[in-house]
C-alpha cells in the first residue's frame, strides 16, 4: 500500500507541477497564451458541472452515471480498508523481542527439504507474519507414479521437526507436491 | 551515563561473544549501525527506547536459534540501562568445513 501511496502522490504532484506551469505561462501571457483565452473552456466545464449536480439534486441522473459513482465509492471504500489494515510484517517474530528474516527461515526450510529423498528439487516460500511464527509454502517435486500424499506428510513432519530442532516457530506450514521429470530437475537420484 | 555509542560497542562485543554468533548482522532494508562523529558500530541500533542488536548467527547452529538469542540478552542486559532488547537474526553464515 505504501508503494501505491507514493505513486499516486508521484502523480498527484507531477499534474499539479504541469498545472503550475500552464498557470505561469497563462498568467504572464507567454506563447501567446493569455488568461482571457481560458474564460470559455471554464465556463464550459462549469454548465457542465452545473448540470450533473442539477440531475443530482432532481434525481435524474443517467444509470451510467449512477454506476460510476457507486464504483469510485467502493474503490474509495477499498483504499480506506487497505489503507487502515497494518502492513505485513518483514521480519519473523521467534520469540519476545527475537525476530528473523525470512531469508533465515527459507534456508533453513530448503535445508530440511533437501535431506528428503523423495524430493527432487525444491521452492520455498515464506511469509512474516503479525502471531509468532512464520507461513511457509514449500513446493516439492517429486518423482511420477510416487506416493505423493506420503511424501507430503514426510516432508511435512521432517520440516516441522528441523524447524522445531532451530527454534523457529512455524504458524502455518503448506506442502505441495508437483510430478517432475528426473531429467528435468536439480537432484535426480538422491 | 554512556552514551549511545559506548552502549552500541559493548553490545556488539557481548554480542559476538556468545556461542553461535558468526558476525554483526548490518540489516535488510536500512543499514544497522549506530553512529558518532566519525564512529559506526555496525550491527547495534542505540535509542533512548530501545537496543536492536542485528547477527549473523553460524551454522550449524551450537543450539536453537532462540536460546542463541537468550544467550546475546543475557549478556547484554546489564550493560544497556533499563532499555528493551531485540536481537535480530539477520543471516546464517555456512561454516567453511560445511559443504553445502
Amino acid at each position: 500500500m505504501r508503494i501505491f501511496n507514493r505513486i499516486v502522490m508521484i502523480l498527484l504532484l507531477a499534474g499539479l507541477f504541469v498545472l503550475g506551469v500552464y498557470a505561469v505561462v497563462y498568467a504572464f501571457d507567454l506563447f501567446g497564451y493569455s488568461l482571457s483565452s481560458l474564460l470559455d473552456p471554464i465556463k464550459a466545464a462549469g454548465s457542465g458541472a452545473q448540470g450533473f449536480m442539477r440531475d443530482v439534486q432532481s434525481g435524474s441522473l443517467a444509470p451510467l452515471a449512477i454506476v460510476v459513482l457507486i464504483l469510485v465509492a467502493l474503490l474509495g471504500l477499498i483504499l480506506l480498508i487497505l489503507e487502515l489494515k497494518p502492513a505485513t510484517p518483514r521480519r519473523v517474530r521467534m520469540d519476545k523481542g527475537t525476530f528473523v528474516t525470512r531469508g533465515v527461515v527459507q534456508e533453513e526450510v530448503s535445508k530440511a527439504a533437501g535431506q528428503s529423498p523423495d524430493v527432487l528439487g525444491h521452492s520455498v516460500k515464506t511469509q512474516a507474519q503479525r502471531k509468532t511464527g512464520a507461513r511457509v509454502d514449500l513446493e516439492a517435486k517429486v518423482r511420477r507414479g510416487e506416493d505423493t500424499g506420503a511424501i507430503q506428510r514426510n516432508l511435512r513432519r521432517t520440516v516441522q521437526e528441523y524447524l522445531g530442532s532451530r527454534g523457529i516457530p512455524v504458524s502455518k506450514l503448506n506442502v505441495n507436491t508437483v510430478e517432475a521429470d528426473p531429467r528435468q530437475t536439480k537432484t535426480r537420484v538422491q | 551515563m554512556a552514551t549511545d555509542i559506548q552502549v552500541a560497542r559493548v553490545v556488539s562485543v557481548a554480542a559476538l561473544a556468545t556461542e553461535g554468533v558468526h558476525a554483526m548482522g548490518r540489516g535488510r532494508y536500512v543499514e544497522a549501525a549506530t553512529y558518532d562523529g566519525a564512529e559506526k558500530v555496525s550491527g547495534v541500533v542505540v535509542d533512548p527506547e530501545k537496543v536492536e542488536v542485528h547477527v549473523v548467527v553460524r551454522w550449524p547452529l551450537p543450539k536453537p536459534i532462540p536460546e542463541i538469542a537468550g544467550s546475546i540478552r543475557e549478556r547484554i542486559v546489564p550493560q544497556v540501562g533499563g532499555r528493551r532488547t531485540i536481537i535480530m537474526v539477520d543471516d546464517l553464515e555456512v561454516g567453511a568445513d560445511e559443504n553445502l
